[in-house]
C-alpha cells in the first residue's frame, strides 16, 4: 500500500519560531515528504498562531508539498460574538486556497492521522491502515531529516500515480475513481486535481462535475461509455465545445465525456471537396481551416459553437438560407454506441441511425469524427448593424417580411431585448453570399428602415471572418455559472399578430435575449423525412432567454399559437410536451424505435432525452 | 497647506478575481520586485467572483519579501473582530510585521446578510465599528493581564483569551466617508484610507474632510499626525497628454502626487487598474522622483539659504 507521510507543526511553536517553523516546512517538501499539517494543541493558552492564517502562509511558503490546514468550526453564526467566524465565509477561504494552492490542500482535520513523535516504521504503517495520511510532530531539522530517511525508498507504485488525500478528499459519492479504465487514467480530471476547475463550467452553464473522462480516440471514448455504464445512477454530460444550452454537458456530481482532444480539421478529398472534423472543433476553426481552399460550411451565428453538439442537432447559420443546414451537408459520422461498438453511420451504412444522428444525435451515440461536404464560398458580405427602433412591433413586422421577401443569398438574424424608456436596439447580423459589394449594399439597404442608424460594420470577407470575432476558450475555461433559461420555437410566417405579442413579452422586461434567425430557401430544399431535423418549412427560429424560468414561461405561453414546433438546441424545458414539439409523432416514433435497438437502457439522456420505453413516467423520473 | 509629515508610502489595488488567481499573486510579487510598500485587496466576501480576501493576504504576504499587504478595506460585519485581530497578528508575525489593517463598517448589506451577516444601519455600523477596533487592540495586548471581557451594544465577549501579540504595531487604517466615520477615524483610527473617486469632489474635498478627522483627533487629545492619510486611485493610466488626476504623462503624475502631499498631506497613494507595467513604472519612475520633490520641500530653510549662497 502507499501511505503518505508528513509533519505536523504546532501553532504555538510556529508562533515562538516562525521563521525556524516555516523553515521545517521547507525541508519536508525538499525531502519529498507529502504533506505539512497545522496543528493546535494549545487551545487554551494565548500564544498560538490563527490556524488558518499559518496553514495559509504556509502554503505560499511552498510550492508542492500537501497542506492540512484545520479549518473553523462550523457553529452557526454569532453577530454579537466576536471570536465566532461565519461559516460561509470560512467555507470561502477553504476554496479560495484551493484556487491558489490547487490540489495541494485538506481542510477536514479528520483527513490525517497523527503519529507519536517517536513512530517507528511500523507505527506509520499501522496507522497508514486507515487509508488517511499520517504526520509526525517535529520539533527540529533532525526530527524532519529522521523521518525523512524512515520513509526514503517507498516503493511507489508503478505506473500509474495514486493521488494524494488532497486530491481524494474532494471526492464525490457514487463514483468508482480508481476503476477508471487505465486507457483514461492518465488524462482524467477529478474535482481536487488543479485543471479541474477550467473543466467544471460550460459558456452559459455552471457545474460541478464528479469526474471528467477525458478520451482523445474512439477506441478511449468506447472505454468512458464503458464506464459511464456502470454508474447509470449519475448524470452523464457529453461535451464537445461546451455551448450547449439544452445540452447538459456540464452538471453536479456526475459524469462528463469531454471530447476536447479530438478536435482535428482535415481535407479527405480536395476534389470532392470532403472535410473531415472531430467533434471539439469550433465553427471558427472550421471556417479559418476552410477558408484557405476557398470553401465554407455552414453552420450557426457563433464561432465559439462546437461541431459535436450543433452536427447533431441542426445547424441553422447565416449561410443557410444559400447553403441548407450544417447536417445536410453531413456525408458519414463515426459514432461510439451506448454498448462501446465503433460505427460509421451514412446513407449507406446504417441509414436509420445516419438519419437519427442529423437532428437527434445525442441520444444514440458519441460522434468522433464528421465528414462533410462542404460548398465553395467567396467572399461574403458580413454586416452588423446597431438600430434604434421607437416602435419594435413595427420593426419586427417589417424585418418579418424583408427577411423572408430576400433573395437566398441573403440571410439576416435579429437580435434584441427589453425596450428602454420606450426605445428598443435591434441588431441585425446578416450574410450576403455575394463577392459584388454592391450587390451586397443593395441587399441590406432596405433592413436600414427598421429603425435609426446607430451603428453599423459591413466588410467583404471569407466566412472565417463572420466566424472570428468569437472568442477563444483560455487555459482558465469557460466561465458560465447558474443555468440558461431559454425557450425555442419555429415561426411559420411571421404574422402581424405574432410581431405585437413578441413586442408585448419584449416590454415585459421578462426576456432580456431575443433572437430570430431567419430560415427558408435551401432549408426546404431537402425533404423532411429526409433527416430527424423534420421542420423544413417554417420561415424562422426564435430564441428568447430569461432571468428567472417562472416569469419567461409566464409571458412565452401566450406567444404559443404562433408557433410550430420547436428547434432542440435553444429550448430548456424539459417537460415531455416539448419533445413532441422538437419531434411530431411519427417522427418521435420512429426515434423511439432505433433508440430501443441503439441505446436500450438510455445511456445518451443530457439532450432532449427520448425514452426508449415511451413511458411517460418515466420520462418525468429521467428529469429528476 | 497641510502635511502632516509623513513618510511616502506607494502601492497597488488588486482587483481579487478568482478567476485569474495567479495573475492576482503576480502582480503582488510585481509590486514587490518594484520596490513598492503595499499590495492592498478589497474585501467583499459575498462576492462570488471573488478570493477571500483574508487568505489572499496571507498567501502573497507569503510569496513576496517586501511589500506589506493590507485589506482595502475588511468588511467588519463578515469579520467578527476577535478573528480578524487574531489573523491580522498571525499574518504579522509570519511576515515579520508586514501587516497594516485596513477596516470599515460594511456595505452592500444584502450581500452581508446573504453570508450570514447582520444587517445595521449606517449609524449603527459606525457604533459597531468603534467596538470592533476597541476589541481588536485588547486581543493585541498581550501585555495587560486577564482575559478580554467586553460589554457592548454590538459586541460581547467574556473570557476571551489575547494574543497572539504582533510583531510591530500594526496601524489600523479606516475607510470613511460620512462625518461620524470620520469623526471615529479622528478620534481612534491611526489611518484614513479612502478613494478619491468615491469623495464628493474628488481632492477639492480634501481640505474639509481632512478638517473634520483633526478636528475629532483634537477633541480626543491626539495629534492629528497620528492619523496617517492614505488615498486609492482607482481610475489611472500613464497617456501621452495631461488628461486628469493620475491619467497623464509620468511628470505630470509626479506633480499631482507630490502637490496632495505637500499641500493636503497625503501620505499614501494606492493605484488600481491592474497592470503589471503601470506598477514597474509607479515604483520605478514615479516614487522616487515624488519622494526627492517632497524631501527637498520638507527641509527646513536650509535649501533658501544654499540657493543664497550660490
Ligand atoms: C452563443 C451561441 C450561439 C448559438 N448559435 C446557434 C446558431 O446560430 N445556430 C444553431 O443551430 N445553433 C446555435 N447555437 C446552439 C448550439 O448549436 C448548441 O448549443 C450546440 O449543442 C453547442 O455545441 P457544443 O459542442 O459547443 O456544445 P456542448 O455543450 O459540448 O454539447 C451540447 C450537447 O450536444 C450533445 N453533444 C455534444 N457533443 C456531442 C457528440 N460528439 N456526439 C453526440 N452528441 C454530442 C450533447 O447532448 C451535449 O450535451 C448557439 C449556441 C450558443 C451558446
Amino acid at each position: 500500500m502507499v501511505m503518505e507521510i508528513g509533519i505536523a507543526l504546532d501553532v504555538s511553536r510556529l508562533a515562538h519560531a516562525p521563521q525556524e517553523t516555516v523553515a521545517l516546512a521547507r525541508l519536508a517538501e525538499e525531502r519529498g515528504l507529502d504533506l505539512v499539517v497545522v496543528t493546535d494543541g494549545t487551545a487554551q493558552r494565548t500564544t498560538g498562531l490563527d490556524p488558518w492564517t499559518a496553514a495559509v502562509w504556509l502554503a505560499g511558503s511552498t510550492s508542492r508539498i500537501t497542506i492540512g490546514a484545520p479549518a473553523g468550526g462550523t457553529s452557526p453564526p454569532d453577530p454579537t460574538d466576536p471570536e465566532a467566524p461565519y461559516p460561509k465565509v470560512q467555507a470561502k477561504a477553504e476554496d479560495s486556497l484551493d484556487i491558489l494552492a490547487p490540489g495541494r490542500i485538506i481542510s477536514n482535520p479528520a483527513g490525517w492521522v497523527v503519529a507519536p513523535p517517536d513512530a517507528k516504521p511500523e507505527d506509520l504503517a499501522g496507522a497508514a491502515e486507515s487509508d488517511l495520511p499520517v504526520v509526525v510532530p517535529v520539533h527540529s531539522r533532525e526530527d524532519v531529516e529522521r523521518l525523512a530517511a524512515l520513509v526514503a525508498g517507498r516503493d511507489d507504485r508503478a505506473g500509474v500515480r495514486r493521488r494524494p488525500a488532497a486530491v481524494r478528499a474532494h471526492r464525490k459519492p457514487g463514483i468508482d475513481y480508481d476503476g477508471v479504465p487505465a486507457s483514461l487514467a492518465e488524462t482524467v480530471v477529478e474535482p481536487g486535481d488543479p485543471p479541474y476547475r477550467a473543466l467544471s463550467s460550460t459558456y452559459l452553464r455552471g457545474g460541478g462535475p464528479g469526474l471528467v473522462l477525458r478520451p482523445r480516440t474512439p477506441a478511449e471514448v468506447s472505454d468512458a461509455i464503458g464506464f459511464a455504464r456502470r454508474h447509470r445512477h449519475l448524470p452523464l454530460g457529453i461535451r464537445s465545445a461546451g455551448h450547449g444550452i439544452s445540452g447538459r454537458s456540464t452538471n453536479r456530481g456526475g459524469l462528463v465525456i469531454d471530447l476536447g482532444a479530438m478536435n482535428t480539421i482535415e481535407v479527405v478529398d480536395p476534389a470532392r471537396r470532403l472535410v473531415r472534423t472531430g467533434p471539439a472543433a469550433t465553427w471558427k476553426q472550421v471556417a479559418a481551416a476552410l477558408a484557405p481552399h476557398g470553401w465554407a460550411l455552414g453552420s450557426g451565428d457563433y464561432g465559439g459553437v462546437g461541431v459535436g453538439g450543433l452536427a447533431t442537432a441542426g445547424g441553422i447559420g447565416l449561410l443557410s438560407r444559400n447553403h441548407g443546414l450544417t447536417i445536410d451537408h453531413l456525408r458519414s459520422v463515426d459514432l461510439v454506441l451506448a454498448d462501446g461498438r465503433q460505427v460509421q453511420a451514412s446513407r449507406e451504412q446504417h441509414p436509420e441511425l445516419f438519419w437519427a444522428v442529423r437532428g437527434a444525435g445525442a441520444n444514440f451515440g458519441i460522434a468522433t469524427s464528421f465528414e462533410f461536404e462542404v460548398d465553395e464560398v467567396g467572399e461574403v458580405g458580413w454586416a452588423q448593424l446597431a438600430l434604434v427602433s421607437t416602435d419594435i412591433e413595427q420593426s419586427l413586422r417589417r424585418y418579418g417580411e424583408l427577411a423572408s421577401a430576400a433573395p437566398r443569398d441573403t440571410t439576416v438574424f435579429l437580435v434584441t431585448g427589453q425596450p428602454r424608456d420606450g426605445l428598443s436596439t435591434v441588431q441585425l447580423f446578416a450574410v450576403v453570399d455575394n463577392p459584388d459589394p454592391d450587390i451586397v449594399v443593395a441587399r441590406l439597404t432596405p433592413f436600414l428602415e427598421l429603425g435609426m442608424l446607430a451603428r453599423q460594420q459591413v466588410v467583404m470577407t471569407p466566412y472565417a471572418g463572420v466566424m472570428g470575432s468569437a472568442a477563444d476558450v483560455g487555459p482558465d475555461g469557460q466561465h458560465g455559472f447558474g443555468e440558461p433559461n431559454s425557450r425555442s420555437a419555429f415561426v411559420p410566417t411571421l404574422t402581424p399578430e405574432f410581431a405585437r405579442d413578441a413586442a408585448a413579452m419584449l416590454r415585459s422586461g421578462a426576456v432580456y435575449f431575443f433572437e430570430l434567425r431567419a430560415m427558408g430557401g435551401a432549408i426546404a430544399d431537402v425533404a423532411p423525412d429526409d433527416t430527424a431535423f423534420t421542420h423544413r418549412t417554417p420561415a424562422f427560429q426564435l430564441a428568447a432567454m430569461g432571468q428567472n424560468d417562472k416569469r419567461l414561461t409566464a409571458v412565452w405561453e401566450p406567444l404559443r399559437r404562433h408557433f410550430d414546433g420547436l428547434y432542440l438546441s435553444f429550448e430548456t424545458d424539459r417537460s415531455p410536451q416539448r419533445l413532441l414539439d422538437a419531434f411530431p409523432a411519427p417522427v418521435l416514433e420512429r426515434l423511439r424505435a432505433l433508440k430501443r435497438r441503439y441505446d436500450p437502457d438510455n445511456l445518451f439522456r443530457d439532450n432532449f432525452n427520448i425514452d426508449p420505453t415511451g413511458d411517460p413516467a418515466a420520462v418525468q423520473e429521467a428529469r429528476a | 497647506m497641510t502635511d502632516y509629515g509623513h513618510d511616502l508610502l506607494f502601492g497597488v489595488f488588486a482587483t481579487p478575481v478568482a478567476q485569474q488567481a495567479r495573475q492576482v499573486v503576480d502582480l503582488a510579487v510585481t509590486a514587490d520586485r518594484a520596490g513598492l510598500d503595499l499590495v492592498s485587496f478589497q474585501d467583499h466576501p459575498y462576492q462570488p467572483s471573488f478570493l477571500d480576501t483574508s487568505t489572499l493576504l496571507a498567501f502573497t504576504a507569503a510569496r513576496t519579501e517586501r511589500i506589506h499587504v493590507n485589506a482595502n478595506v475588511a468588511s467588519l460585519p463578515l469579520r467578527p473582530p476577535a478573528v480578524l485581530a487574531r489573523a491580522a497578528a498571525s499574518l504579522d508575525i509570519l511576515s515579520g510585521g508586514r501587516f497594516a489593517l485596513g477596516i470599515g463598517a460594511g456595505a452592500f448589506w444584502d450581500g452581508i446578510a446573504a453570508m450570514g451577516g447582520r444587517r445595521l444601519s449606517a449609524a449603527q455600523g459606525v457604533t459597531a465599528l468603534g467596538e470592533g477596533i476597541e476589541i481588536i487592540r485588547e486581543i493585541w495586548d498581550t501585555d495587560a493581564t486577564g482575559a478580554v471581557n467586553y460589554d457592548g451594544r454590538y459586541y460581547s465577549v467574556k473570557g476571551a483569551r489575547r494574543g497572539p501579540r504582533p510583531a510591530h504595531d500594526i496601524p489600523i487604517w479606516v475607510g470613511a466617508y460620512k462625518p461620524k466615520m470620520l469623526a471615529l477615524t479622528g478620534g481612534v483610527g491611526d489611518g484614513w484610507l479612502p478613494t478619491i473617486e468615491y469623495l464628493p469632489r474628488g481632492a477639492d474635498s480634501l481640505p474639509e474632510l481632512n478638517a473634520r478627522i483633526d478636528a475629532a483627533a483634537h477633541d480626543a487629545g491626539r495629534d492629528p499626525a497620528a492619523v496617517r492619510r492614505l488615498m486609492n486611485f482607482m481610475n489611472v493610466q500613464f497617456s501621452s497628454a495631461p488628461r486628469g488626476l493620475l491619467n497623464g504623462p509620468s511628470e505630470a503624475w509626479v506633480d499631482q502626487i507630490a502637490e496632495l502631499a505637500l499641500g493636503h498631506g497625503v501620505s499614501a497613494f494606492i493605484i488600481g487598474g491592474d497592470d503589471p507595467s503601470m506598477t514597474q513604472r509607479f515604483g520605478a519612475e514615479i516614487a522616487p522622483a515624488v519622494r526627492a520633490i517632497v524631501e527637498r520641500e520638507r527641509r527646513p530653510a536650509a535649501p533658501d539659504r544654499t540657493q543664497g549662497e550660490a
